[in-house]
């Protein structure tokens, strides 16, 4: 064998990787070992530049502060990390001389060995000398990485979590723990990590997974820290299992879609109810209309005061009906407000000219009264005057004698401390009243009040209920004062913008 | 002067109704029990005016408007809806699928011919009318 056979063979088979490079860092030599360790063919190195090949981007500059070193002392050691041609970290241990070509010029040449396994020993031993009582007394899974991505310990929830025996995950790296479709993305964001370590969470708002010894999965929340030890950072994963959270969540999901399922049902209940209810209905109202309009023929006294009955029957059934819808409507948060800038003025000169006929057909005298500004409140107009009509019809059904005064007050002239400053619709008659024990019990479905009192007329019993309602959802509420035989006074209070 | 008017509805207690108060005006009511029904008799006897139920067995309201719409002998005739659906989006959904009116049950029957009317031409509303 000649001399220079063996110093081939010496080349291919020392075991760091030898490499010989300009000081520009192209490189002309990459020994066997170099591969073994780096991945990269000799033929992909040479003539290209070292750095670009296995340096890490955030370590580019303190590997030419090295070089400039070596080229100005004439030789250098260090420690440092490079990345394999498949993206994976290590620690390596350098050491570097300047040489002189045959033309004089400079080269460089350098030893560099993997101490990745050692270095993980030295840290594993000083972070179980500090950490390992604290990391077993905290309830999440802890995985502790030093900057190549190599586990320097876990705790036993980890070691659990992920179906390793104790001390078994050391020197591996993270990326194990995780299934292969999330590792090309983790090596980034892990790189990306050591370049700005703060903390923060992995996986939350993504289906994150770990990936157990077994190969089986199991859904995890990850939170990254970072820590600084003995002048290195080291990343900080608390992983918790969520496997019961998720199923939790899809319990769920579940129970609402069932939910929303049982609502569309019911609303369809509703809506059939409502036709069938009313079908019979209009043949019933319907022909008695045309008996008393006397489309047929004429009627005695006694025939059209019993029709009439009918008659004021169907309509309360219909009446009944309509409110019982609202009220499954109300119940459901099926109502939609469309808020606008109401005229309260205008409204209720409009509620005045629909029921001051009514009012004067029996007698009573109708009063609308209005402040001499014009009161404009962000509500829902429909909604207001199905309340402030409900009050004024109340009003008149039960007055007999007197009058029903409709009043708009400005929202200055509230009694303190009612909370609202909108304004206030007032509806007072001189009415058969209500005691004081029937008025806690007014606004309550089918409450009626005056029940057995003679000539009391009837209502559906959910006017009130409704119109109560219908007020909270404007952000407001209706009052009442009253006295048995002298009358009641309800008031809409509206708030303000 | 009195109108040919079709009625088309299944339930006969409604159809006797409305035929009886469109007929005492004066009015010639055509009768049809479904849609279908209803369509042949739209174009064999063009009335002035549909009132059409909207839930009917076959061919329903809805369907039924669209046939005549798209026949041209038929498609300008006023079609009334008269449902007992009375949800507040009914009136919008019917409207907006082409009905000329709508008008909800029960019906007012000191009204109801003077609703229908109102979509009949002026020389077409009711015995003393022209």
């Amino acid at each position: 064998m000649s001399e220079d056979q063996l110093l081939q063979l010496m080349l291919g088979h020392a075991p760091d990787a030898l490499i010989l490079s300009r000081p520009d860092g192209e490189v002309l030599r990459w020994a066997q070992g170099a591969e073994a360790i780096y991945g990269h063919t000799a033929a992909e190195v040479c003539g290209r530049r070292f750095d670009a090949m296995v340096v890490p981007p955030d370590l580019h500059e303190e590997h030419a502060g090295h070089m400039a070193e070596v080229l100005t002392t004439g030789a250098g050691a260090w420690e440092s990390v490079r990345q394999r041609r498949n993206g994976s970290l290590l620690y390596v241990d350098v050491s570097a001389r300047r040489l002189l070509d045959g033309a004089g010029k400079p080269l460089i040449v350098a030893a560099e060995k993997d101490v990745t396994a050692l270095r993980v020993q030295r840290d594993a031993q000083l972070m179980e000398e500090r950490y390992r009582e604290l990391l077993d007394s905290t309830p999440d899974g802890i995985v502790m990485a030093n900057p190549t991505g190599h586990i320097v310990i876990a705790n036993s929830q980890a070691e659990q979590l992920f179906g390793y025996a104790p001390g078994e995950m050391r020197g591996r790296v993270v990326d194990e723990l995780l299934p292969p479709r999330y590792r090309q993305a983790h090596v980034g964001h892990r790189s990306n990590y050591f370049l700005q370590p703060r903390k923060r969470s992995m996986g939350s708002g993504l289906d994150l997974a770990g990936l157990r010894k077994d190969g089986s999965e199991f859904p995890v929340e990850i939170s990254l820290s970072p820590l600084r030890a003995e002048g290195h950072t080291y990343v900080m994963s608390a992983i918790r299992n969520i496997s019961e959270r998720k199923r939790f969540e899809q319990a769920l999901q579940e129970k609402n879609q069932e939910l929303a399922l049982a609502n569309q049902a019911k609303d369809r209940f509703l809506a059939g109810m409502s036709h069938e209810l009313r079908t019979p209905l209009n043949a019933i109202i319907g022909f008695t209309g045309t008996l008393l309009m006397k489309l047929p023929g004429p009627l005695n006294d006694e025939q059209e005061q019993q029709l009439r009955t009918v008659q004021s029957s169907g309509r309360h059934l219909l009446a009944l009906i309509n409110d019982l819808l609202d009220v499954a409507k109300i119940e459901a948060g099926k109502v939609e407000l469309h808020l606008e800038p109401v005229d309260c003025g205008a409204l209720l000169r409009e509620i005045n000219a629909t029921l001051a006929p009514q009012a004067r057909a029996k007698g009573l005298d109708f009063m609308l009264h209005l402040p001499a500004e014009t009161l404009v409140l962000e509500s829902d107009r429909r909604a207001m005057k199905q309340i402030v009509l409900n009050l004024v019809g109340n009003a008149i059904k039960f007055t007999e004698h007197g009058s029903v005064q409709l009043t708009l007050l400005p929202g200055a002239a509230l009694s303190a401390g009612s909370g609202l400053a909108g304004a206030e619709i007032r509806v007072d008659d001189s009415g058969i009243g209500i005691a004081p024990s029937d008025q806690a019990k007014l606004f309550a479905a089918f409450a009626r009040v005056n029940q057995g009192r003679p000539g009391a007329p009837e209502g559906t019993g959910l006017g009130l209920h409704l119109s109560q309602r219908l007020a909270e959802l404007l952000g407001g509420r209706i009052v009442v004062q009253s006295e048995s035989d002298r009358g009641s006074s309800f008031s809409l209070l509206l708030p303000g913008a | 002067m009195p109108a040919t008017l079709l009625v088309i509805e299944d339930n006969p207690a409604n159809m006797e109704l409305v035929r009886y108060l469109l007929t005492h005006r004066g009015h010639t009511v055509l009768m049809a029990v479904n849609g279908q029904q209803g369509l042949a008799i739209a174009r064999s006897s063009l009335p002035a005016l549909i009132v059409c139920d909207l839930q009917m067995p076959v061919l329903d309201g809805y369907q039924t408007l669209a046939a005549l719409r798209a026949d041209p002998d038929t498609a300008a005739i006023p079609v009334v809806a008269v449902t007992a659906f009375s949800m507040p989006n009914d009136r919008e959904r019917v409207i907006t699928a082409g009905f000329d009116g709508y008008l909800s049950k029960p019906i007012e029957p000191e009204l109801f011919v003077g609703q229908i009317e109102s979509y009949l031409p002026a020389a077409l509303r009711g015995p003393a009318a022209g």
